[in-house]
């Protein structure tokens, strides 16, 4: 099959600021960035405390977190689906097939790796870190944000890493989203439709931006992690 | 007069092995101490214990008539006077001048009073030329004495160093010993945990002995 | 060690000339969502021996298949494009199989109060000036294309404008999706009467002409693409046009009710 002329046909349309285009691009990157925003306030301080705080059936916790790395996304969006389904047990809420749901899966997705990562983490870092903080007069909470600080190129490194799982992800953001046009269709749910309907420029237009996205949040982690001088 | 700082009883284990059991200790307010005895005595946990980073198991600490049991918690207010310093310092990953702000800025003092004192102290530890350097680009004798610098700015009722020349050698170790000097001298009260010869021969410095589990007084 | 590699391969090779006794149908999702298909092909099997794999998508990417030669036979539901794409040399043989129609369903509470409306498109209108949800399947299915063609004759556009979305997906995912926001949406009756237990959407109009949604196979033109199974297709083709094929497809029924009729002439 010819692949020159999509591709061709991608570019310009990229290029012509296609709207639609542009729309489902924007969708993709603000559900992503959003469910890490909301998910860091709370998986940060609790990955902290897991890494620092030993507590009956901590070891259980970590290793289910271990588990839930490479849960199927599809299978969160199925659960999630009968979930949020008007005849689920939060159907009253109307939000299957809606931006809220896609985000909802994609907290559910990213939790685990932004938590393992934090542990990770924080258990790799120098222990002196938080005891000098305290020793200087910081208060607990003030010696968790400078230990997290000094490790934040690891702990960032959870958050491209989500971050490059969701905004690639296609099973759940489908079943839930629906890939309804100008409403849940996001990168890779109007790849797959949009290859099934034959329209490749679109397909491959979209695929380029992900890849450009995908690849570019770790290509920024690696710079940043070279300019933060770990050794 | 009663004590600055007073240990009563301490049990510290670590599972099956006993590193104190019932050890007591009284620190006067303006005295200078030195804290001996052999590898693996337990100085290190001792200090720490004091400053409130490990629990014993039993015994009280008391601190200016205030009393806390030593199996924690451990005092908040007490963490503003009494500094521990760790063998090897950790120094944060900022710059020089942040990390002797540091202190100062948890206890609330204003950006150019942090910046001034700061400024004073790096000068003091002789490291006012090596401002720009990433401190963790310091050699081990600077950043021990960006440490003595860190701790000092606080003007900490009670200091805690934990062996501050081991490790260090000649031009480095002279330094070192130099600040710790003016130290003694300048703090409020200091106990030093070391094996430094040239430490424990100061005269104003009253010894203290890890031995049979206990501490005790020495001549 | 050599030999026995020589002979897997020969294992391969024999499992893929035993491939030659399968057709590959592109077809529309509501053949295969009715559960027509399932209940189709084993008798075909069981009558020649030939194994038909299918890929349920919209008629215009079973079309698109077609084109290119990814598929022996296709069977789709879209008279326009079926014909454009015989004209053009895709394909060859179309025959009549059957037809069935077209409903439009929606909430029991019928917002836009449509309910035992004649006219298709006038339901439409008043569905947009309602501003009630309406699923589009958006994926160029034949439902799609004529859901587009009676939006032409309403003299509406469609567009998302919050109540219009298009999902680009199968029929099933359409019902569900028009049950989920509480909406319309038009479905052929076979899929709809599938997932009657699924959704609570009712039929809200139904009986016009325009409704109609006659299905027809075609054969891929095997001079475009010679190594496809057209012996094959053209048995499979002319099986469903048999009085055998047509009485099992007038047979196949869903909770008692007739899904397809017989039109081969
Ligand atoms: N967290 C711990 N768990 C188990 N054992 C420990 C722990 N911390 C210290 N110990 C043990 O307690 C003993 C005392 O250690 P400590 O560091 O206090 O000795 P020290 O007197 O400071 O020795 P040095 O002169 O070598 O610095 C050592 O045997 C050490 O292995
Ligand atoms: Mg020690």
């Amino acid at each position: 099959m010819d692949l020159l002329e999509p591709t061709r046909q991608a570019f310009a349309l990229l290029f012509s600021g296609d709207r639609e285009l542009w729309g489902i691009i924007w969708l993709s990157l603000w559900v992503s960035v959003a469910a890490l925003a909301l998910l860091a306030p709370l998986c940060v301080p609790l990955g902290f405390v897991v890494a620092r705080i030993h507590f009956p059936g901590r070891r259980a916790l970590v290793v289910a977190m271990q588990g839930f790395l490479s849960f199927p996304t599809v299978v969160v969006g199925l659960v999630l689906y009968l979930v949020l389904s008007r005849r689920g047990p939060l159907g009253a809420f109307e939000l299957l097939f809606t931006p809220a749901a896609i985000l909802i899966g994609y907290m559910v997705i990213a939790l685990p790796i932004l938590m393992v990562f934090t542990v990770a983490a924080v258990q790799g870092a120098d222990s002196r870190i938080y005891e000098t903080a305290r020793c200087l007069g910081a208060r607990p909470l003030r010696a968790m944000g400078t230990t997290l600080w000094e490790v934040r190129f690891a702990v960032t490194a959870g958050f491209v890493n989500a971050f490059g799982r969701v905004v690639s992800e296609v099973g759940c953001a489908l079943l839930v989203g629906g890939n309804i046009a100008g409403l849940t269709r996001n990168i890779p749910t109007a790849i797959a439709l949009e290859t099934s309907k034959g329209e490749f420029a679109y397909g491959i237009a979209l695929g380029f931006v992900l890849m450009v996205i995908a690849v570019g949040v770790n290509v920024a982690l690696a710079w940043l992690q070279g300019e933060g001088g770990l050794e | 007069m009663s004590p600055l700082f007073k240990a009563e009883g301490i049990v510290k284990r670590f599972g099956e092995r006993v590193l104190f059991d019932a050890a007591s200790l009284e620190l006067e307010t303006g005295n200078g101490y030195v804290l001996v005895g052999p590898n693996g005595s337990g100085k290190t946990t001792l200090l720490r214990v004091l400053a409130g980073l490990d629990s014993a198991q039993e015994g009280k600490l008391v601190y200016r008539a205030r009393e806390a049991a030593a199996a924690g918690p451990y005092p908040e207010p007490w963490r503003r006077e009494i500094v521990y310093a760790h063998q090897q310092p950790y120094l944060f990953r900022t710059s020089l001048a942040d990390n002797v702000e540091y202190g100062l800025a948890r206890r609330g003092m204003a950006r150019e009073r942090r910046a001034a004192l700061a400024a004073e102290a790096l000068a003091w530890a002789g490291l006012a030329a090596r401002h720009g350097v990433p401190p963790h680009r310091l050699s081990g004798g600077e950043k021990q004495r960006a440490a003595l610098a860190r701790a000092k700015v606080l003007n900490p009722v009670l200091l805690l160093l934990d062996e501050p020349t081991a490790n260090l050698d000649g031009e480095a170790r002279a330094q070192v010993l130099e600040l710790v000097r003016a130290l003694i001298t300048e703090s409020h009260t200091v106990l030093i945990a070391t094996h430094d010869p040239e430490i424990i021969r100061l005269a104003i410095l009253t010894r203290l002995r890890v031995s049979a589990q206990r501490i005790e007084v020495a001549e | 060690m050599i030999k026995r590699i020589v002979f897997a391969l020969a294992t391969l090779l024999c499992a893929a000339t035993a491939q030659a006794q399968t057709v590959r149908m592109a077809t529309t999702t509501s053949t295969a969502n009715t559960g027509l298909l399932d209940y189709l092909l084993p008798k075909f099997r069981s009558r020649t021996g030939i194994t038909v794999q299918y890929v349920a998508v919209g008629t215009g990417a079973a079309l698109k298949i077609g084109e290119q030669g990814d598929a022996d036979v296709v069977l789709v539901h879209d008279r326009e494009s079926e014909e454009k794409f015989v004209a053009a040399g895709f394909g060859v043989k179309r025959r009549d199989v059957m037809y069935n129609d077209f409903v439009i369903v929606g909430a029991p509470a019928d917002p836009a109060q449509i309910r035992g409306m004649k006219d298709a498109a006038e339901a439409l209108k008043r569905i947009r000036a309602a501003g009630s949800a309406f699923v589009s399947r958006g994926d160029r299915s034949g439902t799609h294309l004529r859901e587009l063609q009676l939006w032409r004759a309403a003299g509406v556009e469609p567009r998302w404008e919050g109540y219009y979305l298009s999902i680009g997906q199968g029929m099933g995912t359409a019902l569900i999706m028009a049950y989920e926001k509480r909406g319309y949406t038009l479905t052929d009756r076979g899929t709809y009467l599938a997932y009657l237990k699924k959704t609570d959407l009712q039929i809200m109009v139904e009986g016009d002409s325009r409704l109609n949604n006659p299905y027809s196979v075609i054969a891929v033109n095997p001079s475009r693409h010679p190594s496809i199974n057209h012996a094959g297709a053209t048995r499979l083709i002319d099986w469903l046009t048999s009085d055998e094929g047509q009485r099992a497809i007038a047979g196949y029924k869903v909770g008692g009710a007739q899904l397809f009729f017989p039109s081969a002439k």
